[in-house]
Formats: structure tokens, C-alpha cells, sequence
């Protein structure tokens, strides 16, 4: 029996743990397995393959039941996931249900999650810019959260190194506040945004209308085709799976990479139900999983863990983790675990008209989407009455003039109608948050899961900053579009809850001083040294770019360095 | 021969004691008069002309599918009540159910409603409100069950499935694609 036991232990014990298998733990299992590691992925959802498991992904719209619409019974049943934009009949397989994974929201937040091998890089929206030491200095400058411990020279090799085996595309824009990148050739801007590009760029110092970056192969290198990845082509059904790899998400590309080296096992069905902490020791020695068919509750072993369970679920598997120690979850001596989470706000939109450009239009489908506005309030100095800044899309389209006017032939004729309609703009706000004390998630001291986990109590919030920004998004586009020409200028705010710009970020905040932050400048827990956090929950602010990008970068790098330390002997 | 293209998937499940056909529905209830109204009014809307019309398409079953499994319960009851004043007005003006109107009959009275229905304003509160509701429904429905059916998708439009390109500056003259 003895010997059994130690068989048993043995076969679960992995040189590294990755707790999650969405964008970032992908990359951990990718690096971790590329350094020869021996490494245990776990998945609390199920198991979806790279083209065999979309099985919508060549469907035609009159295919789907619904031809696309989500169902009355099912919208009901899920108030909170019906609320995101990708959640339709093509996709809706790929999202958690309201009822099965439920939360606590001591004030309203749309929590928007995939549980599935991928997690979310399956429907993400694939718009990747780097961050530039105008964000990483925000806070050091105007007090709020914590000086971050790194700066742009620190993770700058490692978005070219991720950016190169992802794939995204863009333009050498040449602009201080978003770094160029490795790119692939930009997907362009049509006329119309060209139009704008050029009018902002003459009329207004330091703002920028750029074709948008984004994780989409538009000229694949060797190292995409070794993927099993070729050429985007311009389908835009991201949110189904790619049969074609043609942009990047974890199932196309750093999962199958891993498991093709023969050093990397995948859970699926395994909550991570807190990290184990050795007191003797002094530092975390597994992981205990639930396995969330059986219910059975086991243990698995690794030097070195990873947890990547998305922002807010990698808080919770902190929280969780208590011992002797660390009665008040994992690292947690600060107390600040679970605090200062923040997000992006998304809550307005603009659209307008032009009349120009008659005799172009344009042909196929762009998956960048369009183009990109950096952020250009508070870069250089603080200029406005609110802090920080915002990003913003920016596109143009035309339409045909299909009318449902009439019936009959008229009918009939109207919805085939080839006249075009005139150029139609539009923008969206993609705002920073401040991250604060007062915006948490704790665990409910109550109320637990299916599977014996404390349910998450969610408690963020806008604040008077957010309001005030939205303000200025609205009246700065509203002048660059009176100025260029745009007519029919609409503005447009919405009361969306946070949480559905599906960016929370925090929690589990990098720093220098162990007082007041969780994760050192090589993401390390500063009280648990063998315990890495690269998700969302490690931001210290949140600044405007979409965040995924920057979660590569630091899980490379954090690899990197976990795996030295380890060669060291120091873990 | 009705259902002979989008929409088979849904047939008839069985027959009433007129012997009219009856789609199972599951969360309203609309008996065979109800529903041969709706397939009706959907015909006139998108009738036959030298290309397929509603009934031919199958279009009127994939809206009551709709109404059914995707409108509200509030919408439900909107489109079942709208049906019967729909069809009251119909029988003020023609003296027989909408049904059993001729095909001359049905035309005119659903370009009236069409027409009356189109210079609206949007929140007209007004006696026959639940008429124009459920006309607009219809209508909203029909109209997207042949823009998004098969053969709208293929020959009256190209839809791509698969672009493979993008163009972003092209000349009008040229037809693009859907």
C-alpha cells in the first residue's frame, strides 16, 4: 500500500502547476513546457479542441435554428451573459450560464466568462496595443494605486517576443504613447478613416486615428504555419473558432504548442480549489483540485504554480488558499488582496455621417475592425479635471440602402436595393478606471458553489473620474467629427453595469513594497515565492489598451524568470 | 411542395377538425385560423412574383417559430391580441375573417395597414395601436426570415461565408460582395 501512495504522489507531481488555460495560462503552459518543464494545466471547464470543437464555425446564418437570435427562455435564464455582444446562438456555447456559476453582486457587475480549455481568447475582440510608460507611470504620478515596479524597457523585449509568436498585425505608427510592435502587415484604413486620420492628425497636436492592431495573421510567418495557423481570411466569426488559425487564441495556438512537447498534461474539469502552502517549508507545494464530475477533491504537486484563472477567479483561488500562515488567503500580509480592482469603461459611443468619398466603398471584411484613437487626455501633463485617459475606436462603413418599405414586388426590391448609403462613422470609449480601496471582491462568508467553493462577492463600482471622462470623450469627438465634416453627429451614452467591457482587472496588484501590494516586479507573491500571478488580477492600473496583449508579455517574462530561479536552486 | 426550402425542418404536426395543418407551438397558442393568418399575411407581404414567395419559402413557419421562442411574453401577448383586431378590422371591411377574404381583398387591406402603418409615429397611442404592433411584428419577422433564408442569401445576395480579402478603398462602380 505504502508503495501505492508514493505512486500515487508521484504521478501527481509536475515540475509546474498552471491554473487556467485562457490567454495568459496558455502561454505559461507554452513557455513553461518550451523550458522542458513537466506541466500540469488545469481547466475548471471542458476540453475544446482547436476546429474540432466549433461546431458552428461553418454554419451558414439561415443554419442556426434561430438564424443567430438567442432564444426568449434562454435570454431569461441568463440576464447577465445575454447582456455581452458575442453571447448569440453562434457562440452562446462558449459562455458560462447564469445559474451554474453563480455570484454575488453586492453592487451590479456583469461578470462575462468562459469556462472552457481557452477560457475566453476563443471570442475575445483580438485588439492588442502595448502599454507605454505613460501608463506604467500613471499612478506613480498622480497618487492613485501604487507605483508599478517595472517600466516599458522591462517587458518591451517581451511583447516583441509573444507579438512575434501570436501574430499581430499593424502599422509602424511611430507614436511615443503606443509603441510599435513586431507586426504583420496592418489590415488598412478606408477612405474615409484615411480622411480622419489625416484631418485629426493636421488639426489637433499629438492625436492619432491609426489602423487598429490586432492578433490576426494577415501575412503568417513560418513560425504561424509551425502553429498549424495560416492566413485570416477575413471571415470576422472570430467568436465561433477559427478552422483557419487566423487569429490567435489559445486553442489555435499556445495549447496545441505545449501538449505537442510532450511535457504538458491538461486537466479540463478541475476547479482549483485553493493553492497548498507548506508552513514548513515556507512556500506553496500544489494545488487542490476539485474534479468538478466526480467531486472529488485532489491534490497535485509542482515547485513553481501559475495561476491564471482570469482577474476576478484568480482572486477568489488567493482568498481561498488559507493556512497558519496566511489566514486571510495566500500572500495576503497587506491585506490589499482582492482590492483596488478596476476595469474600462465602455459606457459611451458616438455616430455620425459624411458626405464625400461617393465613389468608394469597400469589399470583403476587415477583422481589425477599423481603426484605433490612443489615448491623447493626460499623456504628456494633466490637462483635464479628471485623471488618467481614455482610448477610443474609430470606423467607417457603407451600407446598401435596403428599405423594408412597401410590400410585394416593391418589397422585394427594396431589400435588394444596390444603391449605397452614404459613409456612416462611429467611435466607442474604452476609459481607465481608477483602481480603489472600495472596489473589491471578497469571498461570501455563506453562500457556496456546486463544488464547495465560497461564492465571489463582487463590489465595484463607477465613481465621479468615470463620469467626468465620459464627458470629455463625448465632447472631444463630438468637435474632431464637427470639424472634419461629419454630420448627423449622435452621442450616446449607456448605463451598462462594469464588468461587461469584459476588462476587470486587480486584485492581486504588483508594487514594490510588500506592504501595499501582493506581486513583486517578477510577479512573484512577495510573501510565496514559488506562487506567480500573470492574469488580470496582477494589474496595477488599468490604463486604455486592450489588456491581453500586455498579459503575454508578462507571463513570458514570468516564466522566464521562475525557471531561472528554479535552475538557481532558489525555488 | 409548400416546403420546399428553408424552414422543412418544421412541419406540420398535425391536423385540426377543419383539416387545416398546425404547427406544435410551445409557449403561445394559436390555433389553425390563427396561423394560416399569419402565413397569409406573410404571403402578401413577400408573395410570389417571378422569384419565391413567403408560402413557398416556408417563411410564415419560421415566424411563428420566432414569436414562439423568441419574442417575450409581453410580445406574445401583443402579437396574439394585434392578430384578433387585425383580423376584427378585416371583417368590419370585407365582412369575413382575413382568411377567408379573396386574394384581392387581402391585398388591399394589408397595403392599408402597411401604408398606415409606415406614417405612424412611432408612439402613436391610439385605440388600434395593438393592430399596427402586431402588423409591424409580422411584418419585421417575415422580412427577416427571407433576408436571412437560404435562398436570399444565394440568389438574391452573395453572402461570404469566407471573403478571403478586404479592400478597403474600392470603386463603387465594381459590385462587392455582401
Amino acid at each position: 500500500m505504502a508503495n501505492l501512495n508514493i505512486d500515487s504522489v508521484k504521478e501527481r507531481t509536475f515540475d509546474a502547476i498552471v491554473i487556467g488555460s485562457g490567454m495568459s495560462g496558455g502561454w505559461a503552459a507554452k513557455e513553461l513546457t518550451d523550458k522542458g518543464l513537466k506541466t500540469l494545466v488545469l481547466e475548471r471547464g471542458r476540453d475544446v479542441k482547436h476546429i474540432k470543437d466549433y461546431p458552428t464555425t461553418n454554419m451558414y446564418p439561415w443554419e442556426f435554428e434561430h438564424h443567430n437570435v438567442v432564444t426568449n427562455d434562454i435570454r431569461e435564464a441568463n440576464p447577465i451573459i445575454s447582456r455581452c455582444y458575442a453571447f448569440n446562438e453562434d457562440a452562446m456555447h462558449f459562455f458560462v450560464k447564469d445559474k451554474e456559476h453563480p455570484y454575488v453582486q453586492e453592487k451590479p457587475f456583469d461578470w462575462i466568462r468562459g469556462y472552457q480549455v481557452g477560457g475566453k481568447s476563443l471570442m475575445w475582440a483580438r485588439q492588442t496595443q502595448r502599454w507605454s510608460d505613460f501608463d506604467f507611470e500613471g499612478p506613480a504620478r498622480d497618487g492613485y494605486a501604487v507605483d508599478w515596479p517595472i517600466r516599458y524597457k522591462d517587458i518591451a523585449p517581451w511583447y516583441s517576443y509573444v507579438e512575434k509568436f501570436a501574430g499581430i498585425s499593424g502599422n509602424r505608427d511611430g507614436i511615443p504613447e503606443l509603441p510599435d510592435g513586431e507586426f504583420l502587415p496592418a489590415y488598412p484604413l478606408n477612405s474615409v478613416e484615411n480622411y480622419f486620420s489625416k484631418h485629426v492628425k493636421s488639426h489637433y497636436k499629438n492625436r492619432h486615428v491609426i489602423s487598429a492592431r490586432c492578433a490576426h495573421l494577415s501575412k503568417p510567418n513560418q513560425i504561424h504555419f509551425d502553429q498549424g495557423r495560416v492566413q485570416c481570411q477575413n471571415r470576422t466569426l472570430c467568436q465561433r473558432g477559427c478552422p483557419f488559425g487566423g487569429y490567435f487564441s489559445s486553442n489555435s495556438s499556445t495549447i496545441p504548442w505545449a501538449l505537442k512537447s510532450g511535457k504538458c498534461t491538461l486537466r479540463p474539469f478541475s476547479v482549483a480549489e485553493s493553492i497548498i502552502y507548506d508552513d514548513k517549508k515556507g512556500k506553496a507545494t500544489g494545488v487542490r483540485v476539485i474534479d468538478t464530475n466526480t467531486k472529488e477533491a485532489i491534490e497535485y504537486y509542482a515547485d513553481i504554480i501559475f495561476v491564471n484563472a482570469s482577474a476576478l477567479n484568480t482572486n477568489l483561488v488567493l482568498l481561498n488558499s488559507t493556512s497558519d500562515r496566511f489566514p486571510n488567503g495566500l500572500g495576503n500580509d497587506s491585506g490589499v488582496l482582492g482590492k483596488y480592482v478596476a476595469f474600462h469603461n465602455y459606457s459611451a459611443n458616438i455616430s455620425a455621417e459624411y458626405d464625400g468619398f461617393k465613389d468608394l466603398t469597400t469589399d470583403g471584411r476587415n477583422p481589425a475592425g477599423g481603426g484605433y484613437i490612443p489615448r491623447f487626455r493626460n499623456v504628456y501633463k494633466q490637462e483635464t479635471d479628471f485623471l488618467r485617459g481614455y482610448a477610443a475606436g474609430f470606423s467607417a462603413y457603407r451600407g446598401h440602402e435596403r428599405s423594408s418599405d412597401g410590400i410585394g414586388e416593391e418589397l422585394k426590391k427594396n431589400l435588394v436595393n444596390k444603391d449605397l448609403s452614404p459613409w456612416r462613422v462611429g467611435s466607442h470609449l474604452m476609459g481607465e478606471t481608477i483602481p480603489k480601496e472600495t472596489n473589491y471582491v471578497a469571498l461570501d462568508k455563506q453562500q457556496k458553489d456546486e463544488w464547495g467553493m465560497p461564492l465571489l462577492k463582487v463590489s465595484v463600482a463607477y465613481d465621479d473620474n468615470d463620469e467626468k471622462m465620459k464627458k470629455d470623450y463625448l465632447e472631444q469627438m463630438t468637435e474632431m467629427f464637427t470639424s472634419a465634416g461629419f454630420t448627423n453627429i449622435q452621442p450616446h451614452s449607456d448605463t451598462r453595469n462594469p464588468g461587461l467591457d469584459i476588462h476587470e482587472m486587480g486584485g492581486v496588484r504588483m508594487g514594490n513594497d510588500p506592504k501595499t501590494s501582493m506581486l513583486d516586479k517578477w510577479h512573484r507573491l512577495h510573501a510565496c515565492n514559488n506562487v506567480y500571478v500573470t492574469d488580470g488580477a496582477s494589474m496595477t492600473s488599468t490604463s486604455c489598451q486592450n489588456p491581453s496583449l500586455t498579459y503575454m508579455a508578462f507571463t513570458a517574462r514570468a516564466v522566464d524568470h521562475a525557471v531561472s530561479e528554479m535552475k538557481k536552486g532558489n525555488v | 411542395m409548400a416546403l420546399l426550402f428553408g424552414g422543412a425542418a418544421l412541419l406540420p404536426s398535425c391536423l385540426n377538425d377543419k383539416g387545416k395543418s398546425v404547427v406544435k407551438l410551445k409557449h403561445i397558442d394559436l390555433d389553425a385560423g390563427q396561423q394560416a393568418l399569419v402565413a397569409d399575411v406573410a404571403d402578401v407581404i413577400i408573395p410570389k412574383t417571378d422569384t419565391p414567395g413567403s408560402k413557398e419559402l416556408g417563411l410564415h413557419l419560421f415566424v411563428l417559430k420566432m414569436v414562439d421562442d423568441c419574442f417575450n411574453k409581453e410580445g406574445q401577448e401583443t402579437f396574439v391580441a394585434g392578430m384578433k383586431e387585425f383580423n376584427e378590422a378585416a371583417k368590419k371591411k370585407h365582412g369575413h375573417d382575413f382568411v377567408d377574404c379573396s386574394p384581392q381583398e387581402k391585398l388591399v387591406f394589408v397595403s392599408d395597414i402597411d401604408k398606415r402603418a409606415h406614417d405612424r409615429k412611432p408612439d402613436e397611442e391610439k385605440d388600434d395601436a395593438k393592430l399596427f404592433t402586431f402588423y409591424s411584428m409580422l411584418k419585421g419577422q417575415t422580412v427577416f426570415a427571407y433576408t436571412t433564408s437560404k435562398y436570399f442569401m444565394t440568389k438574391q445576395i452573395v453572402y461570404e461565408l469566407v471573403p478571403g480579402r478586404y479592400n478597403a478603398y474600392f470603386p463603387v462602380k465594381e459590385k462587392a460582395a455582401v
